[in-house]
């Protein structure tokens, strides 16, 4: 049975033992080297990729800054909290049923869409499955009352952007949207789903408004996804990925939250203005004639920013593809006191009167005779007093605003002084106002029109004739402004010849310039802009309907006809109206001897006429801001004071 | 050596002697406990390390005899019961005369070849492959089990040939021998298992004094093209499938992708097609991140937070490596140098032929099966199953290890007497 010992083994096999050690030993050598490459060689660019594996940085948002009036009791746009319900999948085993019926009940969600939904993710029962977003807050106390039935169901608590006055104010505020994907490559601290501001104050303030965002970096397993909840305070937390896995919270960078902005904005002014463009189209502009401080900038029709905030739903998806598309015609996202220009009309009279005098071409006792019409070569214009005004100086020049009177001003003056004096009152220059977006208008120049004709016209008829002056002198043909810059040029008059730049954030301004305008100029022009509205008596002032009786308001009406052949053609075509559209409304107003003294600018569209379509608009708004606002105001100090 | 001294010896060493335990070979025997111990101390990490408790759940607090089950159904638990069953194993094999195992060899081979015909039709299938016998609390796989049978098979069979394995005729029926376990193995399908087979004949004929130029040829028939598929399918799970069609081999020997993919699918079948060589990218990730001295106990990374699968079986060598380093890894490799030239020595030293070809066997399966894995887990040889010994997770390739051990220490106990 036991092997026989005596059987030798055969003489080589010493030999071949050794040569089987000298094997192992060149192994073990060749995976030493091998090793010492990859962990002593290549070792830290695996312990790189080994960190990069494991390790995510999770972004904590911050919670965007406030927008307030001049103080805090009142909030133009805040951020409320949003509540998110999900389900957890593993955490209403057994009952799937029961909870999506539930649910169903409770919110008037598809239930059976959901089941559906929470079976599909079977193999990753951790992952947070949401029931719906921004739940009213009868809801969650419903959903809070029975959740011992709903076992798995749990809130998320985000901040969302909330304007509080909607429409009012609404091209102001601005709106939120999320990055794309292209401004992601120049703007670096983006990310991909982060909200950044378009319009408005949103834009301007972005980078004080947006704060800082935190971050948390996490340990995760292999092919996990962290999920994010909320504890009771609202802050973020991470447990586990979507199979239930932990997540181990290395470090944590809580984000720092966005400084508040504080406006200019008096919002009820701001909502009375906007009432009374309501119907048609405009803007005003009132500004605290001393400082630039914009105490309402209306533009109307307007938008609710609000509609941007929850674009996940899908009728709102269809009010904001429409908004930016522009559906309805109406402009509604331009903000129309900044972004859109229009002819000045007779309001530009008021410049011509400052530089006439100023360049001492006129005096307040210079007359011209109106007859009604003015002739240049073989030319003539036609002043809007068909039978002409007569003999006239300055003063009733522009009390009745004669036209006939400026022709001649115009043509004293020659179109550099056109140019340099409507450069100096903000005329056909951006007013350099806080809100982005602000367009400059236009005061046609020799350069401009031989550039713009460079295509179509000859070198003669591209060279700035005197007519083209006439033209100009009136505030018509190419020339055009924005609200805003005429009521800049109104602060100038009233505020002792200084340049304002209008302002909305508080802490923005005041800039003011030095004085540019002699008094005895300003005291001229104040005097014929405020016989154009006291004058109440046949012939009466321009601008009577604005007269308040004990206050001292000075004002100039403007009436800009819609000039553009292509416009009107455009308005043929769309509605088979004859082409007579009605010309556009100015009023530019000055309320001196108050506190504040307020440089008012309002534009109706297709107004008529600037004494009738927008005069008694600034009445309205002067009555209401000095004795509604003021008791109201005077009433709040003394509930302070009590 | 008078045959009546002999006869004494034998007479005084029974075939049945629980005093041979105090006979063996301390050296060998450390050697094996210390790695034995790595093992378990690298498995302890892969349960309870950084990550494990990956639940979120808190373990209610579990009565005593429940937290014991569950200490015993976790991987560290039960290979520990695993450990203590295979010592006591190698200790019965020492106790025993290992010529009567080779004696009974023939009966082994023909059991174990029952064992592999049974798994095939009642066998459970798990990753794919690698078929096992459910025994209750254990699952026996015997294709594990059919290798050391193997290597007492061809034992029994070149010693009883002698001087005959330079014809060639024997020399080829010792292929026979091996072919047929082979053959049962990879229809499991367990490539891998029949893989580690051909190394322990191939070494075994050559220790037994075959002729080389025999040996020689079929290297070259076998072997050869063996290792140039192998390469190309290395390269591929590297550089990814399109990379690969742009490489080529001299004489136009290349191997098409797609039988590359069914190549790797055979060696690996729980292989996903698309990974595109994610496993073997986490592979090197793990091991090079270690660095030199490794990231800690438990605190590998790589490994406890899942981005390199079956760290625990197959893989245990990159957790070694990501946690203990250069350092760690080299010196596994150095005890395992150790033990295999002690025992190779033990070989040398025995005298009774049957006894060394036992031992150049258990060297052979042992130390194919460490370099291997060793070289698979350092990336390069392609992915296949081959465990670790001593420390790869799994009962029945451990247990055939620790049969090995006692097997080589049973030679060293008798071999003296032979002297």
């Amino acid at each position: 049975m036991i092997a026989n010992p005596e059987k030798h083994r055969y003489e080589g096999f010493e030999r071949r033992i050794s040569f089987m050690r000298a094997v192992f030993l060149a192994v073990a050598a060749l995976l030493i080297l091998r090793l010492g490459y990859l962990q002593i060689d290549q070792g830290e660019t695996y312990a790189d990729r080994a960190l990069s594996n494991r390790i995510r940085r999770i972004p904590l948002r911050s919670q965007r800054g406030m927008i307030f009036g001049p103080d805090e009791s009142i909030v133009l746009a805040s951020n409320r909290a949003a509540c998110d319900l999900f389900i957890v999948p593993n955490e209403c085993e057994g009952h799937e049923e029961e909870v999506t019926h539930l649910l169903e009940r409770l919110l008037s969600i598809d239930g059976s869409e959901l089941l559906d939904t929470i079976y599909a993710h079977r193999n990753r029962p951790y992952t947070q499955i949401p029931i719906k977003r921004d739940i009213s807050r009868a809801e969650l106390t419903q959903v809070e009352e029975m959740s011992f039935a709903l076992p798995g169901v749990f809130a998320v608590v985000r901040p969302q952007r909330r304007y509080l006055h909607g429409e009012t104010a609404g091209q102001i505020m601005g709106y939120l949207n999320e990055i794309g994907r292209e401004e992601l490559d120049r703007m670096p601290d983006y990310r991909m789903g982060d909200f950044i501001g378009r319009s408005g104050l949103e834009q301007a303030y972005e980078p004080v408004l947006r704060g800082r965002d935190g971050r948390m970096v996490v340990s995760l397993f292999n092919m996990g996804v962290p999920q994010m909840r909320t504890d009771s305070f609202g802050n973020p937390m991470m447990e586990s990925d979507q199979r239930g896995r932990r997540v181990v919270v290395e470090a944590r960078d809580d984000p720092t939250p966005g400084d508040p902005i504080f406006t200019t904005l008096d919002m009820p002014l701001q909502e009375r203005a906007e009432e009374l463009l309501r119907g048609g189209q405009g803007a005003i502009v009132v500004m605290n004639a001393n400082t630039g401080a914009l105490l309402a900038l209306a533009s109307v029709p307007s938008y609710d920013p609000n509609v941007f905030v929850g674009a996940s739903e899908k009728n709102q998806i269809r009010q904001v593809r429409d908004l930016l598309t522009n559906a309805d015609g109406l402009k509604r996202m331009r903000h129309r006191a900044i972004q859109e220009r229009y002819p000045p009309g007779s309001v530009f009279k008021v410049m011509m009167a400052v530089a006439a005098l100023e360049e001492g071409l006129i005096s307040s006792s210079s007359t011209h005779s109106c007859g009604g019409r003015f002739s240049l070569g073989r030319t003539s214009w036609q002043c809007w007093q068909r039978g002409g005004h007569g003999s006239l100086d300055i003063v009733d020049a522009l009390a009745f605003s004669c036209n006939v009177y400026f022709y001649h001003t115009g043509l004293a003056l020659g179109i550099e002084n056109i140019n340099k004096w409507s450069a100096l009152m903000g005329l056909g220059v951006t007013t350099g106002i806080d809100l982005p977006g602000e367009i400059p208008g236009l005061i046609p120049s020799p350069e401009w029109k031989d550039e713009y004709y460079a295509e179509v016209m000859n070198r003669w008829d591209r060279q700035w004739h005197r007519g083209d002056t006439v033209n100009l002198s009136i505030g018509q043909g190419h020339c055009s402004v924005t609200p805003l810059q005429t009521a800049v040029m109104m602060a100038s008059i009233i505020n002792g010849g200084r340049r304002v730049t209008p302002y909305i954030n508080l802490h923005h301004g005041p800039r003011v310039s030095e004085p540019f305008i002699s008094e005895e100029t300003l005291e001229i022009v104040q005097k014929g802009m405020r016989k154009s509205v006291t004058k109440q008596d046949f012939p009466s002032g321009t601008g009577r309907l604005a007269h308040i009786e004990g206050m001292n308001i000075i004002g100039k009406t403007g009436t800009a006809q819609v000039v553009s052949l292509s416009t009107l053609e455009r308005f043929e075509t769309e509605d088979g109206v004859p082409g007579n559209i009605p010309n556009h409304a100015w009023f530019i107003a000055g309320v001196m001897d108050e506190d504040p003294p307020l440089a008012i600018s309002i534009l109706v569209e297709h107004g008529l006429r600037g004494s009738t379509g927008a005069a008694p608009l600034a009445r309205d708004l002067i009555e209401f801001f000095y004795t509604e606002r003021a008791q109201e105001i005077t009433h709040v100090a003394r509930l302070h004071e009590d | 050596m008078p045959s009546v001294q002999n006869e004494l010896l034998s007479a005084h060493i029974g075939m049945f002697d629980p005093g041979n335990l105090r006979r063996i070979d301390w050296g060998l025997a450390v050697l094996a406990l210390a790695l034995a111990i790595i093992g378990l101390i690298t498995l302890y990490s892969a349960t309870y390390g950084a990550a494990q408790s990956e639940s979120i759940e808190e373990v209610s607090s579990l009565s005593w005899s429940a937290s014991f089950r569950e200490f015993f159904s976790m991987f560290f638990g039960r290979q520990l019961l695993y450990f203590l069953l295979g010592i006591a194993i190698a200790g019965i094999i020492v106790c025993t005369d290992y010529r009567i195992l080779i004696s009974l060899a023939p009966l082994f081979y023909v059991a174990i070849l029952g064992l592999l015909i049974l798994v095939l039709f009642a066998g459970h299938e798990a990753r794919g492959g690698q078929r096992w016998l459910n025994l209750g609390i254990f699952n026996l796989q015997p294709s594990e089990f059919s290798k050391i049978v193997l290597i007492y098979m061809l034992a029994w069979y070149l010693s009883w040939l002698g001087p005959r394995i330079t014809k060639i005729r024997y020399f080829a029926l010792s292929f026979v021998l091996v072919a047929i376990p082979c053959a049962l193995v990879v229809i499991q399908p367990s490539l891998s298992a029949a893989l580690a087979m051909i190394p322990i004949v191939v070494v075994m004929l050559f220790a037994s004094g075959c002729r080389l130029w025999h040996l020689g040829a079929i290297i070259v028939v076998g072997l050869i093209p063996l290792a140039m598929v192998g390469m190309q399918v290395r390269t591929f799970q590297e550089v990814g499938a399109r990379a690969y069609e742009e490489r080529s081999y001299p004489l136009g020997l290349k191997l098409k992708g797609y039988q590359i993919e069914r190549i790797l699918t055979f060696l690996d079948p729980e292989r996903d097609p698309q990974d595109k060589g994610y496993q073997s990218i986490q592979m090197r990730i793990t091991v090079g991140s270690g660095q030199m001295t490794g990231k800690g106990f438990g605190q590998g990374t790589q490994t406890h937070f899942k981005f390199l699968p079956e760290f625990h079986t197959d893989m245990i060598f990159a957790l070694l490596a990501e946690e203990w380093g250069f350092v760690g890894a080299t010196t596994v490799i150095g005890l395992f140098l150790a033990f295999f030239y002690r025992a190779l020595a033990l070989a040398r030293a025995c005298t009774d032929p049957a006894g060394s070809l036992l031992a150049v066997g258990c060297v052979t399966l042992l130390g194919f099966h460490a370099f291997t894995n060793i070289a698979i887990t350092a990336g390069m040889l392609p992915v296949t199953g081959m465990p670790l010994p001593f420390l790869s997770y799994g009962g029945s390739f451990y247990l055939a290890t620790m049969m090995c051990i006692g097997t080589l220490l049973s030679i060293h106990v008798r071999k003296r007497f032979f002297e």
